[in-house]
């Protein structure tokens, strides 16, 4: 979480396409670090604009670990009253996001591993639920799209699949953690992402990517 | 490939993921909830799961299973093990003051009353569940009025 920068409050909900990346002047982290500074502050509303920005990366993040919807909302949930109860743990407030995400992908790491009929991530319904404002054009145009990332997301095996999720979602991912939950050794975990991208890639060139975006694609 | 394009190709799996498998439509408001309620009162704690033994390596049996949830204060054990057709019991122990235990299925329930923290459930169907652990009146500050496990599949 680099660069910390007092971040106006107001934003933390204006920007739909927001992808943890930075925007603008500020991240998904940034504004979650603000948030919860405020909430520190005496703000209870504060905690309010935190639950919202960081709920769906917590999803993602859990759902990589192949855990059904319901035991993904449990395991959501127990993180958010985790935070409640320990935040005073949480040395600096920049870091509260990867503190969700850490506490979130180890109790899907330990709830994924008690169930032993968990259902692969691949098994993940594949009927798009598109948002309902998008135009008929629009939404055949990201069906398509999404139906050929997800075919080639398809081809990779099941650590990809993962690894590619949760650093999709996550800032700063903590490998050493990543690692443990995969059984892979720490320093293998850069070079498997490259591995797993490149294979994504090839999978995907064939397919009309150009690396901006899809061949004939109108956005 | 350049950190750009990795970036690009990132967003657009953000994207696909998003659109195919999203977090449910009122998760967000039900987390909002759920935390105003913790940060308000501790009017229930919900316990995590600590351990899970699977016995069936140990003792041969099919589907026996232990599980440990706590909170750090309390903790609950319980153990499943089959019954006659296709059923389960549960047996379990708490280490809190109980004065009751509540099992919870797609909204059905049973209840039990526990003995020196030790309770029981016969015939219980195959399926997630969940228990509902109701606590003692006490006169502790901030102390919860009951322990929730997370859901488990029996």
């Amino acid at each position: 979480m680099g660069g910390m920068t007092a971040t106006d409050p107001s934003h933390v909900r204006d920007d739909p396409d927001d992808d943890g990346r930075p925007v603008g002047d500020a991240s998904i982290w940034d504004r979650a670090a603000a948030a919860f500074t405020r909430w520190r502050g005496g703000d209870t509303r504060a905690m309010d604009d935190l639950v919202r920005l960081m709920t769906p990366v917590l999803w993602h993040v859990v759902r990589a670990y192949g855990l059904e919807r319901s035991l993904a909302e449990d395991v959501v949930q127990t993180t958010w009253l985790t935070l409640v109860r320990r935040y005073e743990s949480i040395a600096e407030d920049r870091a509260v996001a990867g503190w969700l995400t850490t506490c979130a992908r180890r109790e899907a790491w330990r709830t994924a591993k008690a169930h032993q009929r968990v259902r692969a991530t691949e098994d993940v319904e594949i009927e798009p639920h598109l948002p309902a404002e998008v135009s008929a054009e629009d939404r055949a145009q990201l069906a398509d799209s999404d139906s050929r990332l997800w075919r080639a997301v398809g081809i990779l095996d099941e650590r990809c699949r993962r690894l590619l999720r949760i650093v999709a979602f996550e800032e700063r991912p903590d490998y050493a953690r990543i690692a443990q939950d995969l059984a892979m050794p720490v320093g293998s975990i850069g070079p498997t992402r490259q591995r797993c991208l490149a294979k994504l890639r090839t999978a995907l060139t064939g397919d009309g990517w150009t690396g901006d975006g899809w061949t004939g694609d109108v956005s | 490939m350049s950190a750009e394009s990795d970036a690009e190709l990132f967003r657009a799996l953000r994207r696909t993921w998003e659109d195919l498998d999203p977090a449910p439509a009122d998760l967000v408001d039900r987390m909002v909830a759920a935390v105003a309620t913790a940060d308000l009162s501790r009017e229930y704690a919900l316990l995590t799961l600590v351990s899970q033994t699977d016995l069936a390596a140990v003792r041969g049996d099919a589907d026996a299973l232990t599980l440990q949830f706590s909170d750090g204060t309390a903790s609950v054990l319980v153990h499943v093990v089959p019954a006659e057709s296709g059923l389960r019991r549960v047996d379990g122990w708490v280490d809190a003051p109980a004065v009751s235990i509540e099992l919870e299925q797609d909204g059905r329930s049973w209840t039990t009353e526990p003995e020196h923290g030790r309770f029981a459930f016969e015939g219980v169907p195959a399926g997630m569940t969940r228990l509902r652990v109701v606590l003692a009146e006490t006169t502790d500050a901030g102390a919860p009025a009951d322990l929730r496990t997370p859901r488990f599949e029996v």
